[in-house]
């Protein structure tokens, strides 16, 4: 059972490296503006889920605190950018 | 019950990794901004959040700490959308296949700048 799920936890590691690059060129290659916020907004929630991984895997406590505050900033930085696009000023 | 533990944690891991892969398909697949920005919840919503039940099975992190992780993530995740969804109508972009628009015959000061 542990080899199983230390196999599993590497295999999810590996897919949202993977799902991270994808994303990544979306960003680079988007379509409008909108389109590339929706794109970073979804790197850092994969960018947090990366780090829940790597906790899961190294048995380390300390990357759960990095992932919260990841989740408190990204959350102020996607709303400030939309409503720096929406108005062209952040205040 | 280690077993049982590690068991939920297994299934949990599966579930949530299946959630974020259909998540980022539905962001490269769908026609437009909208209905991938309905795609994309479900990336916070339920992957990140099934990862972290896991890690409470395994004994990785205590429940507190958690339960402030994943009440965050499930108060965030709909105010981003919305708060994206928002501005992508209000500089006007346009939606395709759309059956119709209940904000289209308002005139307020907010969506003076859609053409």
């Amino acid at each position: 059972m542990q080899n199983l799920l230390i196999f599993i936890l590497e295999a999810s590691l590996a897919i949202h490296i993977l799902m991270i690059a994808v994303c990544a060129w979306r960003v680079w290659r988007g379509e409008n503006a909108i389109d590339r916020l929706i794109g970073a907004d979804l790197l850092s929630t994969l960018t947090l889920a990366i780090l829940v991984i790597v906790a899961l895997i190294l048995v380390n406590s300390i990357y759960l605190d990095v992932a919260l505050g990841l989740a408190a900033l990204s959350f102020i930085g996607t709303i400030s950018l939309a409503k720096y696009i929406v108005d062209q000023s952040v205040f | 019950m280690e077993q049982i533990l590690q068991l939920i944690a297994l299934i949990a891991v599966i579930i949530g990794t299946a959630f974020s892969v259909l998540g980022v398909l539905g962001y490269i697949r769908f026609p437009d901004v909208y209905t991938r920005l309905h795609a994309t919840g479900k990336v916070g919503v339920f992957g990140v959040v099934l990862l972290l039940i896991a890690a409470v099975n395994l004994g990785l992190l205590g429940f507190g700490k958690a339960l402030v992780l994943i009440v965050m993530l499930m108060v965030t995740g709909p105010v981003t959308s919305h708060t994206i969804s928002a501005a992508a109508y209000r500089i006007g972009i346009p939606m395709k296949r759309a059956v119709r628009d209940d904000l289209a015959n308002i005139s307020t000061s907010q969506y003076k700048n859609r053409p």
